[in-house]
């Protein structure tokens, strides 16, 4: 086992990374840029190490400012979050070139996973039912315009690097397509420093299921349930939930075991997760992997009891994963509430500012993942989010009802939040039948969604 | 003492450097006139010099004599150097601020802000609480205040501080030949080098004066941003 990690990431993240160690006895060092002096997770370290400016690029995207720090603070491995240098395989390279390891999949693993489009086809030829989508990269917009049309309007332009929904947009015709591309490959470029684009067929309607998958270095792999991530805006995740009511028992297991047997066949390690689209007929499309803890990983850990970052750890340990999948029985329902600085009346405009005031619900079955304190500055330079909170309950109407009663305790004073779209989400009746599609929000608009609840 | 706060107050009423105390009989007024040049010369100079140093040294109390004045540097009771964490913060030492904070009664957290936000450069490690000055020893109640004044924000800091050579980034410190006390440098002099992954990252002189203090040792290691090199400036060089 390791003897001290560098958490090379901020915020919650950081906070949760920095829980797991402490429960495994594992001592950790928080990389901090100047911008997060006064963050949580840098005043409860046992150490913490300044690795840059505000600027990401030349402080958690910095792999030698993040490689020097574990080295001078003596960690012997990485663990580095979601976002960031999660998936990056040049990273990994380097982080075990200096005799560290990287806490995630091995940096051939990554490789063998870094193209989202080869991926599918990996992932297709071991049985799983992948989305029809372009073959390779789009070369220019003669060659997108002649994928297109074999796929079939409508189409999604997606990056192959990176996540969140940048670069990413559906177009119903070739003119759409031709001027769509030009600014996803510009966002692509900013957001991930690569502005490779391929194509995925759109499919109206759909759902996004996730199965949630651990594979040791010896090839035991189990998954621990899926996830429904439909609740999106414009291809953003606000709100998790487990088990998808959109899918029968059957067919979530079925799912599940097609997933993990993929992925082990593959020879996939550590934790991932399957990302699929499910068509109103209920049949699962695989679109993406992720090769990262993510941001929803506590509805996974309320259902099954599981420490997932503790997980992740000993596998990158060269651990036994030290459970069979008939071990883990997910018991009730649980929901997660992304918490961000944003604006829900006007646009999701960020926002930032000083948490005047801040109370955390509590209660049977919630859970606050916030590095939220009453005094912290919300900096600027970073994603908006502020925390998760997380509701379970023995059924579903019962964690919605907790997840009511929790976001109305939720105090975040001082900047704008988007507490209020969970709110009217829990009034929906689409929501609350357990039929909405990512297009939800969107279809409406968000300012109309808040109106909607907001009549009696 | 109280005397002495007062006075303190008063000067900072009225926004000047020091005493204007308005029942000066006209025979003190030559000296009072020259006593005035002096003082300034102190505020420049000598005091934000010496502030400097007390903000660095582990000694709660710091005396100079000179030209017929004694200024004595005192931390208020109870005052700790402040480092801030630094790579020699330890599991055994862990945590002031997780501990004392969240652990403490309800309010001190936003409390230990709000005081630090008040007081340039003393949130992070660099100035430590704000240091009474007390003196001058002839006579006179008067004090030079040397409370780190929130008028003027970041100007003052420098002003009380000097200039300081910072770390370019994480990794291991080697001094340059330049890193040595009473060297004479000019703004961008290469003062040293920070060893990032083999590759050295130049430490830079940010001003022209004098070395005054090199705070860490050659092969240390270091964080981004990291206090290296002091160097004293203005009234202090010409002495």
């Amino acid at each position: 086992m390791f003897h001290k990690i560098l958490i090379a990431n901020r915020g919650e993240i950081a906070l949760r990374i920095l829980r797991a160690c402490r429960t495994m006895g594992i001592e950790a060092v928080v990389a901090y840029s100047e911008a997060d002096r006064e963050s949580l997770a840098v005043l409860l370290a046992d150490e913490a190490i300044c690795i840059g400016p505000a600027d990401a690029r030349r402080s958690y995207l910095s792999a030698p400012a993040l490689i020097s720090a574990a080295i001078v603070t003596g960690c012997d491995a990485v663990h580095p979050g979601y976002g960031f240098l999660s998936e990056d395989e040049t990273f990994a390279e380097v982080v075990r070139a200096h005799d560290l390891t990287f806490i995630g999949p091995p940096p051939e693993v990554l490789d063998r996973f870094a193209s989202k489009e080869g991926t599918r086809r990996l992932l297709g030829s071991y049985g799983l039912p992948t989305i029809p989508g372009s073959v390779g990269m789009l070369r220019d917009d003669e060659h997108a315009l002649e994928e297109a049309e074999r796929i079939g309007y409508p189409v999604l332009i997606k990056p192959s690097a990176g996540g969140g929904g940048k670069g990413m947009r559906m177009v119903r015709t070739p003119r759409e397509l031709e001027s769509a591309i030009k600014v996803c490959r510009s966002e692509a470029k900013s957001a991930f420093g690569d502005d490779s684009l391929y194509l995925e067929k759109w499919l109206e309607d759909n759902r996004h299921v996730e199965v949630q998958v651990a594979v040791d270095r010896y090839g035991h792999g189990v998954h621990m349930g899926e996830r429904d991530c439909s609740v999106q805006r414009r291809h953003q995740k606000i709100l998790e939930e487990g088990p998808t009511p959109a899918l029968s028992p059957a067919a979530r297991a079925e799912l599940c075991e097609r997933a993990v047997h993929a992925v082990v066949a593959a020879g996939y390690e550590n934790v991932g997760t399957l990302e699929f689209l499910v068509d109103p007929s209920g049949q699962p499309w695989f679109i993406e992997i992720n090769c990262r803890i993510q941001v929803e990983h506590p509805v996974t850990e309320m259902l099954t009891g599981i420490d997932m970052v503790a997980t992740q750890i000993r596998i990158a340990a060269g651990e036994p994963l030290g459970f069979r999948q008939a071990d883990i029985q997910p018991r009730g329902h649980a929901i997660e509430f992304r918490i961000n600085a944003e604006d829900p009346a006007h646009e999701f405009r960020p926002s930032a500012g000083v948490v005047e005031r801040y109370h955390a619900p509590g209660g049977p079955g919630i859970r606050m993942d916030s590095h939220l304190y009453p005094g912290y500055e919300v900096p600027p330079y970073y994603d908006s989010l502020l925390g998760k909170l997380v509701a379970w309950g023995p059924d579903r109407a019962t964690a919605i009802e907790r997840g009511r009663a929790a976001l109305d305790e939720l105090v975040v004073e001082g900047l704008t939040t988007n507490i209020e779209i969970h709110k009217a989400l829990l009034a929906n009746e689409i929501f609350l039948e357990g039929r909405m599609t990512t297009n939800l929000l969107d279809r409406v608009g968000s300012a109309a969604f808040l109106a909607a609840a907001a009549r009696p | 003492m109280p005397q002495e706060r007062k006075a303190a107050a008063a000067n900072h009423a009225t926004d000047q450097p020091a005493g204007q105390a308005a029942d000066q009989t006209a025979d003190q007024v030559q000296d009072h006139t020259a006593d005035h040049a002096g003082i300034e010369r102190l505020v420049e100079g000598l005091v934000p010099a010496l502030i400097a140093k007390l903000g660095t040294l582990n000694v709660g109390e710091l005396e100079v004599r000179q030209d017929g004045w004694r200024i004595r540097l005192q931390r208020p009771p109870g005052a700790t150097p402040a480092h801030g964490r630094r790579l020699t913060d330890r599991a055994g030492q862990r945590s002031h601020v997780g501990h004392e904070t969240l652990g403490g009664p309800p309010g001190s957290r936003t409390a230990t802000h709000l005081a630090a936000a008040a007081h340039p450069g003393g949130s992070n490690g660099s100035g430590g609480p704000p240091l009474a000055a007390v003196g001058p020893g002839i006579g006179t109640d008067r004090a030079i205040t040397a409370d780190a004044p929130d008028r003027d924000g970041a100007d003052d800091r420098r002003a009380v501080r000097g200039p300081i050579a910072t770390s370019p980034a994480v990794g291991v410190f080697q001094p340059g030949s330049k890193a040595v006390g009473g060297t004479r440098v000019r703004a961008g002099d290469r003062l040293g080098v920070v060893d990032m992954l083999g590759i050295p990252q130049d430490v830079l002189a940010p001003a022209d004066g004098i070395v005054v203090g090199v705070m860490v040792d050659g092969g240390t290691a270091v964080e981004y941003g990291q206090e290296l090199v002091h160097i004293e400036t203005g009234a202090v060089e010409a002495r």
